[in-house]
């Protein structure tokens, strides 16, 4: 068992998830009138999850994971779920166009004028073909 | 006698006078909970087309699908749009009931407003061709000799087929099994492959299963004898004192539009009922008229759920409000 | 022989001009459906369904049912050119076809798709012609108990596509089971793992888990390097544009197992393309002599699931066709489509209609050929989508999961769960855990817990039922059969170091 190893963390994240499943599920009938109830594959496949999370974290001892460019990845994820809510907010345009001016000017240190280009390229690109050319609706 | 009628006329010359005030003046939307080829979906499309073939309404109507949440998305999405007059809404029973059993489908069809109701979808009580049951009865008594030995199938166990279910049970004091199938072909499968005994199941898909002579039907789930099946006994002429449930569908309009516009909808939807289209598509489809204003509309909202409500309970559905 | 009397009959009608233009708009629309990720053919074929007025329901069907062959094969150009699932269906061929591209060699996927699309969508109309109403009589022994079966032989794959740890394999598919239960119970209306929401009601469509854990995972992890060196290598040379002589020899046994497998489970109501898909690459890398290296880019890893997929298109018509019957969502429309021209579909449809049913099977085959040809020569222009620059092509995969998760389901909540699934690939491929038995996971748990529900309630609460009938007692068996594999294989190397 190697503390630190991401095998013990995920490990215990899903065994965690899998707990909360047995526990939710034996609030559920187990075995209605007619046959097995809403708690019934629930409980089971819990219970499969918790033992073999816990065997994970116990035999756990992957190679340890390089977390070099995850910084960048979960930037892109954050301007991806930015881009998500401002989607819903002023529509596709904006949280789209936003999301290929930061995607282009951060993580690839283009130019911010071929980040701006290509920014609006692709947006205008999505536009014309989807709502106009296909008829289908954009957020 | 004849002030009276004066004063009717008067009366509804003045209420289409106020209709007059409103009409829509872009693209309706028509929201309905299923996605495409769902029975809403379908009958949203087909009486969109009817209407423009009447040419009933000045503007076009588009169907929008806001499936999901088990039918609770689109009446919630509905009554966010509370005001808009360019929004109509077609429900069916499911609307009605996903209040009662589900903790988050919050929108119920008083919180909105009723409009009309369209149609109403009868349903026969039909079991393989080779089954030893000749009448209903046959099949009931059989059931309550081997009680929960018999099986049905369909729908979810809120569905209409289970509570036609509870009220024969009750009425019969039988028990048989329900067995849910999340789709039409896979029920008709489970029948026509003898893993069910029976299932309560819509005209227009058993027509031809008995034309082949796979199917036979035991009664029907009406109040009167369909044209297509004048030789199968209703439920209360095969002997069950049982109301016949019919699955419902109408329109319905976003809360907050002005009694206006109430009327005018009310209107044109009056209309289409009276066409020759709807007629033929009533009858293509075997569904029962069931045209009411938005008055009785509310009044049977009440009637149906109160009965819903009773019924769910005692199939052992939760309910919740 | 009035097989042949009727398919004579059929050739004249289809291959009237304007039937055979109105195929070609059907397979070449369907091409553009199934290319587009999100926008299926159920939808598609709803919006055209008034369009369908105007023409001769002969030339209407053949439309139609050009798209929903057609949407299978361009399904798989998204899968493999960006890892994002154009179909539902499409799923496990970005499992070998996107590495392949990966590996240059996008060119040979691409064409190896379409070859083995073709072979299968001909084999699926000869089935549908030749075996249609006996098929359809067996498909009707098939129920509750034997889904199971189906689905358990299925879920078994997993130990197939588990790589080197199989317990978080085993994770992988109990999260995709997890995730597949969340929703309202069928049987008793409970709602399980809600959490109160409102969408989360009818459960996480699996569109959305596959586009988020593919292809915006995969973009997240080829976020890490400030400047990648390539995104995808471009093909280069014919041999990595077209598939090789030796290409087509390797996949003779996929070619053969993805048609039939496609077309049987087809024929199942209820069963779809994916599991179908599924199965068939399953039981390719089982027999595969090179199955350690499917997931790396083989290309029988490709042509079996796109075979299969495109079999079972011709599998469900024969349901509907032979017994009114829909077994899918695609063929529930056609269904309506054609309750709505004014025909009667129920076991006595062909009778009644010889001319539609025979016009229909020799459209497919003409339809089939048609997409062949459209889609070989694309090919090469494909490939050279990856041609463009990492900085404009990620950020279009990211646009195109969006605007594909929207247009399924016109909710802004699925494209919030875009992005968490986009992270949840993200942490999977960090941690190794393969994603495969997620998706199958996800897409077999609810049928199956529905399956065995059904089953026992069948026989009041007796499990014997499902050994007692003999096709699910011999699906079981097969499913245990495939468990044991690792067994098997541990033991034998277990054995070649003891006489060492």
């Amino acid at each position: 068992m190697r503390l630190r190893s991401p095998d013990f963390w995920s490990g215990l994240a899903l065994a965690a998830l899998g707990g909360y499943t047995v526990y939710t599920a034996r609030g559920w009938e187990y075995l209605g009138q007619d046959g097995p109830g809403p708690g019934f594959f629930p409980l089971w496949y819990g219970i499969a999850m918790l033992a073999l999370s816990l065997l994970l974290v116990v035999k756990s001892g992957g190679e340890a994971v390089s977390w070099k460019g995850a910084g960048r990845a979960f930037a892109t994820w954050g301007a991806f779920a930015v881009s998500v809510v401002l989607l819903k907010l002023a529509g596709f345009v904006v949280g789209f166009a936003a999301l290929t001016f930061f995607m282009v000017a951060v993580m690839y240190r283009r130019p911010l004028a071929v980040a701006a280009l290509v920014a609006i390229g692709t947006t205008g690109a999505f536009y014309l073909i989807f709502p106009l050319a296909l008829g289908v609706q954009l957020p | 006698m004849a002030p009276k009628i004066a004063f009717l006329i008067a009366l509804s010359l003045a209420g289409s006078a106020f209709a007059q005030g409103f009409k829509p003046t872009r693209t309706v939307e028509v929201v309905v909970h299923t996605g495409p080829g769902g029975g809403s979906d379908l009958l949203a499309r087909a009486v969109a087309t009817m209407i423009e073939k009447e040419k009933l309404l000045p503007v076009r109507m588009q169907v929008v699908n806001k499936a999901g949440g088990g039918g609770a998305v689109a009446p919630a999405y509905l009554a966010e749009k509370a005001g808009d007059p360019h929004t109509l809404g077609f429900f069916t029973g499911v609307w009605l009931t996903n209040p009662i059993t589900t903790d988050a489908a919050k929108v119920t069809l008083k919180d909105l407003t009723p409009i009309a109701r369209l149609v109403l979808e009868p349903a026969l009580i039909a079991v393989k061709a080779d089954a030893p049951y000749k009448t209903l009865s046959d099949f009931t008594t059989a059931a309550k000799e081997k009680p929960g030995q018999l099986k049905q199938s369909g729908g979810s166990v809120t569905s209409r087929d289970n509570v036609v279910r509870q009220l024969l049970q009750r009425s019969s004091s039988a028990r048989w099994a329900f067995i849910s199938f999340p789709g039409g072909g896979e029920r008709i499968a489970a029948l026509l492959g003898g893993h069910v005994n029976m299932m309560v199941i819509e005209p227009a898909e058993a027509g031809e299963h008995i034309r082949a002579g796979n199917m036979r039907v035991l009664a029907q789930v009406s109040e009167r004898r369909l044209s297509g099946f004048p030789n199968v006994p209703t439920l209360k002429e095969a002997g069950f004192d049982v109301p016949a449930v019919p699955q419902v569908r109408g329109v319905v309009a976003p809360p907050g539009i002005p009694p206006a516009n109430v009327a005018y909808w009310e209107d044109v939807f009056r209309r289409l009922t009276r066409t020759a289209s709807w007629k033929k598509y009533l009858d293509d489809n075997q569904f029962e008229d069931g045209y009411q204003n938005a008055a009785d509309l509310s009044k049977f909202y009440d009637d149906f759920t109160g009965t819903m409500r009773g019924i769910l309970q005692e199939a052992g559905v939760k309910i919740v409000r | 022989m009035e097989i042949f009397g009727g398919l004579l009959q059929g050739f004249a009608l289809a291959l009237q001009p304007v039937n055979l233009f109105w195929c070609f708009v059907g397979v070449f629309l369907g091409t553009i459906v199934g290319i587009m990720p999100g926008l299926g053919p159920p939808a598609t074929i709803a919006m055209l369904l008034p369009l369908t007025f105007l023409m001769s329901p002969a030339s209407a069907m053949i439309m139609l049912a050009g798209i929903y062959y057609g949407a299978k094969y361009g399904g798989s150009t998204t899968s493999i050119l960006l890892n994002v699932p154009g179909e539902s269906a499409s799923v496990v061929t970005c499992l070998d076809g996107y590495q392949m591209a990966r590996k240059g060699r996008a060119g040979a996927a691409l064409g190896i798709a379409a070859i083995a699309s073709f072979i299968a969508g001909t084999v699926g109309v000869l089935g549908l012609m030749l075996v249609a109403p006996p098929l359809a009589r067996f498909a009707l022994a098939f129920s509750s108990p034997e889904y199971f079966g189906l689905m358990a032989l299925g879920l078994a794959m997993v130990v197939l596509l588990a790589g080197r740890s199989m317990v978080k394999a085993l994770l992988a598919m109990l999260l995709g089971l997890w995730l597949a239960g969340i929703g309202t119970d069928l049987f008793s209306s409970e709602s399980r793992f809600t959490f109160g929401s409102l969408e989360l009601l009818s459960g996480i469509d699996f569109v959305v888990v596959a586009i988020g854990v593919f292809a915006i995972g995969e973009v997240l992890a080829n976020m890490e390097e400030a400047t990648p060196a390539e995104p995808l290598p471009i093909p280069k040379g014919l041999r990595n544009l077209l598939p090789t002589l030796q290409d087509l020899k390797d996949c003779r046994f996929a070619f053969a197992q993805g048609s039939v497998l496609g077309f049987v489970i087809g024929v199942l109501p209820g069963a779809g393309s994916t599991i179908a898909s599924f199965i068939s690459y399953g039981v390719e890398k089982a027999f595969s002599r090179r199955r350690e290296q499917f997931g790396t880019g083989v290309v029988e890893g490709v042509a079996a699931p796109e075979g299969a997929n495109n079999s079972e298109t011709g599998g469900a018509l024969v349901p509907l066709l032979t017994l009114g019957i829909p077994g899918s969502g695609t063929t529930a429309i056609l269904l309506a489509a054609l309750v709505l021209w004014g025909f009667k579909p129920g076991p006595l449809f062909i009778a009644d209609n010889p001319s539609l049913f025979w016009s229909l099977v020799a459209s497919m085959y003409i339809g089939n050929v048609m997409l062949l040809v459209l889609n070989l020569p694309l090919v090469p222009i494909f490939a050279q989508v990856l041609r463009a620059p990492a900085y404009v092509l990620f950020p279009i995969i990211l646009g195109v999961s969006i605007v594909g998760v929207y247009t399924t389901s016109s909710s802004m909540f699925d494209v919030a769960c875009l992005a968490a699934f986009g992270l949840l690939g993200y942490l999977m491929r960090k941690l190794d855990y393969p994603s495969a038995p997620l998706i199958l996971g996800l897409v077999l748990g609810g049928a199956m817990e529905r399956a065995l529900r059904q089953s026992l309630m069948m026989s009041d609460g007796s499990l014997t039922i499902l050994v007692a009938r003999p096709i699910s007692a011999v699906m079981l068996s097969f499913a245990l059969l495939i468990l044991l594999i690792p067994v098997f294989s541990k033991a034998n190397a277990w054995r070649q170091k003891l006489l060492s």
